[in-house]
């Protein structure tokens, strides 16, 4: 029903989006020095781009209005929000915390609104990814990465 | 004999030790990734491509061009086996490919898929190896002009063979183009977009988009999708072919290929448009066109031939004139780039041993994939089974840990997380990501085309319809869009009236 009610989201959606992106490009892109034809500045590609953006964006929006477009998909939200957080716990605690504690932070994380989760198939998992890591990515590459950053092994005691 | 020389130029760099060694890394690795259902060698590439940047130019591109190879032969196999097309360019694989397996005819389907796939990646890379100087020589004629009017060309092209609506597409590769600019201009110096940041003065990574926009969009894609897998697993003494089956495989191959190759040429075309137009041949040619989707095996051959034979020649484009014409060889290019080698006319004789060992290296490839994937397909249905769960964790840690060893930093995996919600946001919007790569990739040198092209007419933009060839590629892409956007207004219009009424 909802497809019914909304036949024109997708189109009204990424027209408004794109003619956003083409204006904010192009109003930002006016800091820059725009130079001449001939001589261009840093500044006038971009507004030219943002500009023909937001014109087919605009267009886009138009024609999502008149006529009966595709349909807006419905994102599963709570995949693309733990997906995304798990990546986000990663970026935080790899520095801070180092790579045995990164690894099963983003595995608890992105299996967490998961059916399958356990905390026993979880903490499995992780273990072998952590040693997994590290024979492939430290060892095998080369990757500099510390398994336990030095703040954190020191407050251990090592 | 030039193509001689130069192939064996290749053969010598590309049989080396170590790169044999990465060749069969990546071709395994994209199989096991490229098996996984959802994951396509768009997904895949960009997932690996970190792990090739401390390899040695040529190791490194032979080890990306292994994993797109591997990646589709994956997908060909996990369409023929579980009927779940892991990439758009199996869903034909999937018609006949499947009811095969379900015939109990799995291993035959697999070995007439590798088999014909192999045949098309030896003929495509003898063209590629004979057309690439011809087409180069084009390349060295043309100057800023030309390349705007063929990049303008190119993307046109490329968008509007891709699928989804095309002026989302223009949007989508206008967006690209911008995003491309982000970090310092080539010319002034001067900072863009980088909002006070130094570490975007190098422009945004190109990795963190492509495994945002593709590699986690569509793991998040598939999280929720059932994952109750019905495999059709054969047994290893059914791999033979019949002489029947060879026989009514021969000629749909041998077409495939000289479409594939074709296709493979044209901007916006290679795997996928490969695949759908060899199957609609097929079906038109053959004396029994009911038995398509019911297990015909012209249905099987001729498409898996066209897409490996697409996917090849595709190649072409990127490596001499430097225009990618889908989303992997915008990748390809990305990779050239990270490894100091600017694609264009000037690669072949620049570095020799990375362009004709790049070349045989596919031949290589592909010969490894025929001897090693056959014996090994019981250890791929296994993989296919695994549950999605166990996977998906191991992705994106393999993913994150890639993209913090791009220059140890964590900036790439924010920018990943980024581009994951907007992957997210596109994919509602029906907006679809390739042409935005595209656009990425060719935006620093777009503008500098552009730039230089006016400074030499002095400010004056009809030197771009003076010039006969540039004027000849512009036309050409006005046409293209004239040709879709026209009849679209004009349904517009009726559906605007018909709601009316």
């Amino acid at each position: 029903m909802d497809a019914k009610l909304n036949p024109r989201r997708a189109d009204v959606e990424s027209g408004l989006f794109f003619a956003g992106f083409g204006a904010l490009t192009a109003a930002l892109s006016l800091k820059y020095d725009l130079g001449s034809f001939a001589m261009m500045g840093p500044g006038m590609f971009p507004l030219l781009l943002g500009l023909c953006l937001s014109a087919l964006g605009l267009a886009i929006l138009t024609r999502g209005l008149l006529r009966a477009g595709d349909a807006a998909r419905a994102v599963p939200l709570v995949p693309a929000l733990g997906l995304t957080l798990s990546l986000i716990v990663f970026a935080v605690l790899v520095r801070c915390a180092g790579l045995a504690i990164a690894v099963p932070a983003l595995v608890v994380t992105v299996l967490i609104p998961s059916p399958d989760f356990a905390l026993r198939r979880a903490a499995l998992l992780a273990v072998l990814l952590v040693v997994f890591c590290y024979l492939v990515f430290v060892l095998g590459l080369g990757v500099s990465l510390p398994m336990l950053s030095p703040p954190l092994s020191r407050w251990i005691g090592w | 004999m030039e193509l001689f020389d130069n192939l064996l130029i290749g053969f010598h760099s590309a049989l080396s030790l170590t790169n044999l060694a990465f060749c069969l890394i990546g071709v395994m690795v994209g199989t096991a990734i490229g098996i996984l259902p959802g994951l396509g060698p768009l997904a895949t590439i960009a997932m690996l491509l970190p792990l090739t940047y401390t390899l040695a130019p040529v190791t490194g591109l032979i080890m990306i061009a292994g994993i797109y190879y591997g990646a589709q032969y994956g997908g060909s196999t996990t369409a023929i086996l579980v009927n779940l097309p892991g990439e758009s360019s199996s869903i034909v694989t999937c018609l006949d490919g499947h009811q095969m397996a379900r015939k109990g005819r799995a291993g035959a389907a697999l070995a007439i898929a590798a088999l014909g796939s192999f045949f098309a990646g030896t003929v495509a890379t003898v063209l590629i190896a004979g057309f690439s100087p011809l087409l180069a020589g084009v390349g060295f004629l043309f100057g800023p002009v030309e390349y705007f009017a063929l990049m303008v060309l190119g993307l046109t092209a490329a968008t509007l063979l891709a699928h989804g609506s095309f002026l989302k597409g223009v949007a989508m590769v206008l967006t690209g183009l911008i995003l491309g600019l982000v970090g310092a201009d080539v010319n002034s110096g001067a900072y863009r977009f980088t909002f006070g940041y130094f570490s975007l003065t190098e422009g945004i990574e190109f990795v963190a988009i492509a495994m945002g926009l593709f590699a986690f969009t569509d793991v998040v894609m598939n999280i929720r999708r059932d994952q109750t897998r019905d495999v059709m697993a054969p047994s290893l003494t059914n791999l033979w072919i019949t002489k029947a089956e060879a026989a009514e495989a021969a000629l749909p191959v041998i077409r495939g290929t000289a479409l594939g190759a074709f296709m493979g040429l044209l901007p916006g075309g290679g795997a996928m448009m490969s695949s759908f137009a060899s199957y609609a041949l097929e079906k038109r040619l053959s004396k029994r066109p009911e038995t398509f989707g019911h297990g015909a095996i012209a249905g099987l051959a001729g498409p898996e031939a066209a897409n490996n034979a697409g996917a090849q020649t595709s190649f072409i484009p990127m490596l001499t004139l430097g225009i990618p014409s889908n989303g992997v060889m915008a990748l390809m290019i990305g990779a050239l780039m990270v490894h100091n080698i600017a694609p264009g006319p000037f690669v072949m004789v620049s570095n020799p041993e990375v362009f004709w060992g790049l070349i045989a290296s596919m031949w290589v490839g592909n010969a490894m994939l025929v001897i090693l994937n056959l014996p090994l397909i019981p250890l791929w249905i296994r993989l296919i089974r695994v549950s999605y769960w166990i996977l998906y964790p191991v992705i994106l840690t393999v993913c994150c840990v890639g993209l913090y060893s791009i220059g140890n930093s964590t900036l790439p995996i924010w920018f990943a997380a980024g581009f994951t919600l907007l992957g997210c946001l596109f994919w509602r919007m029906r907006a679809e990501a390739a042409p935005l790569l595209l656009g990425f990739i060719l935006g620093p040198m777009m503008e500098e085309h552009f730039r230089r092209a006016l400074l030499l007419s002095q400010g004056d933009p009809a030197i771009f319809w003076q010039r006969p060839m540039s004027l000849a590629m512009l036309g050409l892409a006005f046409l293209l869009c004239l040709l879709v956007v026209v009849p679209q207004l004009r349904r517009g219009r009726a559906e605007a009236f018909t709601e009316e009424a």
